[in-house]
């Protein structure tokens, strides 16, 4: 081993230690495919002493079965809230954009909404959804990860949004940030590049945290009743059936929805050791440090 | 290579994983049989769109052969389509469209008309609002167009259509979407099943995962359907530059003495539809086949996807 790889694993043992005092700053477009995507890694991490702050972009107004959408952001907003209790979370701020309407919210507003936040917050990791995954048909994600990215960049540099820098709000750079998405884009292991500056697919153990996330995606309730009625619908217009469902109690849902994190678990564990994981796409302190010097 | 690094309680760790495989573009692909289903809807901002090089022509004309009623669903008036004024193209492009559609079996054409090129400035929303309410009337099974999510897409047309398309196909069938449709006698309807097309090999983006076989029949409509807009493909222009660079190089095609410079331009794109479906056919160990990306009905729900294999019951 040579004496630079002994100081950079000095580094990263020291990194570790101060995990105690992590400050994660998490942004959503809807609650379920945060919980579903990072549910577990962030559990971890409060688990470990991190303070988690989680920004919700949407309501998900429309993401129940046989409810109007007011009611269903508002149960929505309770239900979220359960959740990041179960997951260790210290707080949820929601932002209360319509869910499936972003597309028409300038993108700078909303990255300079989330600016602030950043700079208010002064987190050292960032969560958020991953714009570039393929595949995942709710947009929102699209939208939403696209400003968070730029918002990462823009918290750090004094000239954007002036008048919350005179109020005191300094520029803050979030030293490590987490791409996420659900395993839907059959690329998504593959590096964009092997350039020293660009995100790495990662692969993190969620064993320990299995049962939480289960818990937290159960906390759901509306978006799961809402998943499993189409879902039973669909086989039910096609003359097919799932056994689970032929009675849609509570139960029989909460029971659909283990599966669900279950079998995301398995499928971001593939190709690895753990029995259940995430993946996400990463970036952190050391994609600041040429390789050469890494290695 | 791989970074360790445990977290505070040391009871689990995070390990970095680099696990790219560049050798995936070269796994073969499956043959599918069409999903199942009634009704296509085929949504593409242009005239052109359902012929282009790698094509959906011969798909359309698949679905058609076997039973499906399918229907085009055109966002732009392509003004700017062609050489002629926009006010010209327009006409010329639709009269195109609409013959190209009969060759291939195409129920109706429907027209948007949002203008050329220009979908970028346009509220999504209300482009979406329109699809989701043709959804809701025609009740597509299957939706076929742009890979909204491919990379390098320059055309902002393909690009915007395309997201409207990705949110549209499920959302129509949610009832808090657009209740207003309701009031002039439709229901919540959603379609199950993505089909996007791969419009060139660029880069990374587009990735297909799946072929189509198709025979010699409907790729004989596909060349027909792809010649048949001459504003833009079949271009006498095009044949005149390619028999003066031949000139050059003392060469000549056989096939063309006794063409006209028009005849020789169709029998070109005549040439391209059939290599370019061949070519995808010996990829696919068949004769004739396109390349697609292929969005199967849970593939939203990919933890639960092998569950439903195993548990979800046929009678
Ligand atoms: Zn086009």
């Amino acid at each position: 081993m040579s004496r630079s790889t002994l100081r950079f694993f000095a580094f990263w043992l020291f990194g570790g230690l101060l995990a105690a005092q992590q400050k994660v700053l998490v942004i959503s477009a809807d609650s379920a495919n945060l919980v579903l995507s990072a549910g577990g890694l962030l559990a971890g991490m409060a688990r470990a002493g991190a303070d988690v702050w989680w920004v919700r972009v949407t309501n998900d107004e429309k993401d129940s079965w046989k409810l109007a959408p007011e009611e269903t952001a508002l149960r929505s907003r309770r239900e979220s809230e359960a959740a990041a209790k179960l997951l260790g979370f210290r707080q949820v701020i929601h932002l209360g954009y319509r869910a499936g309407e972003l597309a028409e919210t300038p993108f700078t507003t909303l990255r300079d909404r989330l600016v602030i936040f950043i700079r208010h917050y002064r987190p050292n990791v960032l969560f958020i959804p991953n714009p570039y995954t393929e595949y995942d048909r709710v947009l929102d994600r699209f939208y939403t990860g696209r400003a968070a990215e730029d918002a990462w960049r823009a918290a750090a540099i004094e000239n954007f949004v002036p008048p919350f820098t005179h109020l005191g709000l300094a520029p803050h750079r979030a030293g490590e940030i987490y791409y996420y998405a659900q395993p839907l884009d059959p690329q998504r292991r593959q590096a964009e590049s092997t350039s020293t500056f660009v995100p790495q697919p990662k692969v993190v153990d969620i064993t320990p945290m299995l049962e939480t996330k289960i818990r937290a995606a159960q906390a759901l309730t509306t978006s799961n009743e809402a998943m499993a009625q189409a879902l039973k619908a669909r086989l039910e217009t096609t003359g097919r059936r799932l056994p689970l469902l032929d009675t849609l109690a509570p139960a029989s849902i909460q029971k659909l929805v283990e599966e669900n994190v279950r079998g995301l678990a398995k499928l971001c564990a593939q190709g690895t050791s753990y029995s259940a994981a995430e993946e996400f796409h990463y970036a952190g302190v050391e994609f600041r440090i040429p390789r050469k010097y890494r290695e | 290579m791989g970074f360790r690094r445990t977290f505070g309680s040391g009871m689990w760790a995070a390990v970095l994983l680099c696990l790219g495989t560049p050798s995936q573009a070269q796994e073969q692909l499956p043959l599918r049989p069409l999903p199942p289903g009634k009704t296509v809807f085929v949504l593409q901002p242009h005239h052109d769109d359902h012929t282009t090089d790698h094509g959906m022509g011969g798909l359309i004309a698949r679905f058609v052969d076997e039973g499906y009623d399918v229907y085009y669903l055109r966002a732009s008036n392509d003004e700017k389509d062609g050489t002629a004024l926009p006010a010209e193209n327009d006409k010329i492009n639709l009269r195109e469209a609409l013959a190209a559609a009969k060759v291939l079996g195409i129920k109706e054409v429907i027209n948007l008309n949002w203008r050329n090129d220009y979908t970028a400035p346009i509220p999504l929303n209300e482009l979406r609002a329109q699809i989701i309410f043709l959804i809701r009337k025609y009740k597509p099974d299957i939706v076929v167009g742009h890979n909204p999510w491919e990379h390098y897409q320059k055309n902002p047309d393909h690009r915007n259509v395309g997201r409207a398309m990705a949110e549209a196909y499920w959302m129509a069938g949610l009832e808090n979407v657009h209740p207003e449709h309701f009031l002039l006698g439709v229901q919540p309807h959603a379609a199950s099943y993505l089909i996007g097309k791969a419009r060139l090999d660029w880069g990374l983006g587009h990735r297909p995962n799946v072929f189509f076989e198709l025979n010699a029949e409907q790729v004989r409509r596909k060349q027909i359907a792809y010649h048949t807009h001459r504003n833009v493909y079949a271009n006498p222009a095009t044949a005149r530059a390619m028999r003066a660079e031949l000139a050059r190089l003392g060469l000549y095609l056989p096939e063309w003495e006794a063409l006209d410079d028009q005849e020789a331009a169709v029998l070109m794109e005549a040439w391209h539809m059939e290599w370019i479906s061949r070519q995808r056919g010996r990829q696919a160990g068949v004769e004739f086949a396109e390349d697609y990306y292929f969005m199967d009905e849970f593939d939203h729900l990919p933890g639960l996807k092998a569950y439903l294999q195993q548990h979800v019951r046929t009678p």
